[in-house]
């Protein structure tokens, strides 16, 4: 059963520099599982995560699971993104954590025909749910389809978990708009020099919110120490673009650097936090649909790419940030699209801009290395001009 | 400021080289030796050449700036910095009015972007594999059996050039087998292979642009056919370093200088 009370686990990773403890990932997982609660697989990136906590079922993301990928190769072109390789492979291996079933959101392409393959044509014990959101921006049409497919959403998991309780409803939206609230007041802290947290625990933070209970996520989040005055700056300031946040190695790298991360436009970090505060949900319904529109612009989203250009420049300015590393995952087709253009305006602005492709193994190449420490140079002399 | 020397230590994927300079800039000393598998001893070896070269003790170097892929290992190093940085001082030493810098090194090949101070504005830099660098060249040289010199002989400057697709070395070498399978002409094989990494080297020059003037440095500057085709298809002339392979060594004994002398004007000396 879905707790909205802190759920006791032995937090058995420590975060250096932010006395607050995260707990593995794997874990954490199994002890909720053991004790019965039902755990739904869900793939990148935006999905009614309150409707199914609505349904006393966790939702745990699956972006990047550890380990090779062996037999998922054996389904897909060998242009197919690393993170839907490494789902797949995750998901061939049925592991005990996910009870529930899985949910494919429409992200991109690369998901959507994955849904259908583990769905007809590999086939898993388990349920396969899709969720179809939608693409372009706010507008009658797009609000008025966000609406139909969260009620049918709503009314397949009620053929299999019974009526949705309307309070629970509201209960998990509050909670949600709670988490939005801690989560933009610390990204505001970060861009201002008031969070004395590294990129390592700063993003270890970000990322629990792919796993943990959100009652315990808020939990988390309501530690977290927002300084009254600011904290010495960083000898650089970074914004990061693309899907997931760099390699553990590489925060590592740009903290010995001295470098800060001070902004982020991230699939799994801002862009699933509403550009503003948005009111204390009253309709779940109207809450849920607002809050999706307001999310920031997206390239898995479709929409507009000036409205993307505003919304980096926006985040940029108000970071003071110096320079803008793509770390982009090998064959993103929705991110390799907006590339482009993107680094072609920033150019022309006399911003530094350095591109890095991942697939998301944990090593890092000599020559990345290179490449990263050769663009904090030119950070360094802007800094010091 | 008199005796107050500075030197840079670039410790390259095949060569590590020392450049010594005095506190105006002038050049003491310069070596080149193979780096081998110990980029630790090599740099250690380099300097020390160096040193009796400019009749120098270690103690009278005020500071030395590490550079290259191996620039961690070098212990005795005062300050570090990437090999990019360090040709981009270096060309502009060299040639003050360079705007854009090509380096292509034994494993890396960059085209970097200068101001007129000689700071790094923006780069590229080649990905994992060897093409479009030395070690392509190297393999390649080896397969015709010929040595570096008569791979960069100007000979090949005019003349046919076989036709070779890839840029990846692999496959690249599988096409020239076949074509010494039948009987192409060696002259025009290697035409072929240095038109294959300048087009190689065109595709990341043109991602970032030519500004200013262009220098070329690291050792494939020495190969004179193929300074000729990247010029023709640039459609300019290149600046080319007596000495390309210790262009990064030098930018690093100028950036252990500048770094000296900031430092003195520094407020809080
Ligand atoms: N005399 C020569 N004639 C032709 N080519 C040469 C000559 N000497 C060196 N080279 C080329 O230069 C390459 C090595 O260049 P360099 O010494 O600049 O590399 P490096 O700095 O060790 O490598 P990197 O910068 O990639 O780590 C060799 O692979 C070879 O192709
Ligand atoms: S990384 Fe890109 S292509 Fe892969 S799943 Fe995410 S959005 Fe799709
Ligand atoms: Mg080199």
């Amino acid at each position: 059963m879905l707790r909205f009370s802190k759920h006791e686990t032995t937090f058995n990773e420590i975060t250096k520099n932010m006395n607050i403890s995260i707990p593995d990932r794997s874990e954490y997982l199994k002890t909720l599982a053991q004790s019965g609660q039902k755990i739904m697989g869900v793939l990148p990136a935006l999905y009614p995560r309150e409707l199914l906590w609505a349904f006393d079922i966790h939702a745990t993301e699956i972006w990047d699971p550890p380990g090779e990928i062996l037999h998922a190769n054996a389904h897909l072109q060998t242009t197919i993104c690393p993170i839907v390789k490494k789902s797949l492979e995750f998901i061939l291996k049925e592991p005990d954590i996910i009870n529930a079933g899985y949910l494919f959101p429409h992200t991109c392409d690369s998901l959507q025909n994955l849904g259908t393959q583990v769905k007809d044509l590999i086939g898993v014990s388990l349920p396969v749910y899709t969720f179809y959101n939608p693409k372009g921006s706010f507008n009658k049409m797009t609000t008025k389809y966000y609406r139909d497919i969260l009620q049918n959403y709503q009314l397949t998991l009620e053929t299999i978990y019974g009526p949705l309780n309307p309070e629970k409803l509201l209960a998990a939206c509050v909670l949600s708009h709670k988490i939005d609230s801690y989560l933009l007041a610390i990204q505001q802290a970060r861009m201002t020099d008031h969070l004395a947290m590294n990129n390592l625990d700063y993003f270890k933070l970000m990322r629990a919110q792919e796993y943990l209970l959100p009652s315990d996520y808020l939990s988390l989040l309501e530690q977290v120490d927002i300084l009254d005055q600011p904290s010495e700056s960083p000898r650089a300031r970074l914004m990061v673009s693309g899907i997931l946040p760099p390699t553990s190695e590489i925060l590592r790298f740009l903290d010995e650097l001295g470098v800060g991360i001070v902004a982020d436009d991230l699939l799994a970090g801002s862009r699933r936090i509403p550009k503003f505060p948005m009111d204390t949900p009253v309709s779940p319904l109207d809450y849920l649909t607002d809050r999706f529109f307001v999310l920031p612009p997206c390239s898995t989203r479709g929409g507009d790419l000036d409205e993307r250009l505003h919304h980096l420049s926006k985040l940029m300015d108000a970071s003071q940030a110096q320079g803008m590393l793509f770390d982009m995952i090998k064959f993103c087709e929705p991110e390799l699209f907006d590339h482009r253009l993107l680094v072609k305006t920033l150019r022309e602005k006399n911003i530094p801009v350095l591109t890095l492709e991942t697939e998301l193994d944990s090593h890092i190449s000599g020559q990345d290395k290179t490449r990263i420490e050769a663009f904090t140079e030119i950070l360094f002399e802007m800094a010091s001009a | 400021m008199a005796d107050l020397y500075f030197a840079g230590v670039d410790v390259g994927s095949l060569s590590t080289d020392v450049s010594i300079i005095d506190h105006s800039g002038k050049v003491l000393s310069e070596i080149v030796i193979p780096t081998g598998v110990n980029g630790s001893e090599a740099a250690e070896e380099a300097f020390g050449s160096a040193l009796n070269l400019a009749d120098l003790t270690r103690e009278g170097i005020t500071a030395i700036t590490a550079t290259g892929y191996g620039r961690a290992s070098v212990a005795f190093a005062t300050g570090k910095t990437t090999e990019i940085s360090c040709h981009g001082v270096g060309a502009h030493q060299l040639f003050p009015r360079t705007g854009t810098v090509i380096d292509i090194g034994g494993q890396d090949s960059k085209v970097i972007q200068i101001d007129s101070h000689g700071r790094m504005l923006d780069f590229t830099m080649n990905d994992k594999c060897a093409a479009g660098t030395g070690r392509f060249l190297e393999v390649m040289a080896n397969r015709l059996e010929l040595d570096l010199d008569e791979l960069s002989s100007p000979l090949n400057i005019k003349g046919e050039s076989a036709p070779i697709s890839s840029t990846c070395t692999v496959f690249a070498e599988s096409e020239v087998i076949s074509l010494l399978a039948k009987n192409t002409p060696r002259e025009e094989i290697v035409h072929g292979l240095q038109r294959s990494i300048v087009n190689r080297i065109w595709s990341m020059v043109t991602s970032i642009g030519v500004e200013g003037e262009v220098t070329l440095t690291g050792g494939v500057a020495h190969n004179k056919g193929l300074v000729a085709l990247l010029e023709e298809k640039l459609g300019l002339t290149l600046n080319i370093p007596e000495n390309p392979q210790t262009v990064g060594a030098l930018g690093g004994a100028h950036i252990a200088r500048r770094a000296y002398q900031s430092n003195l004007e520094s407020p809080t000396n």
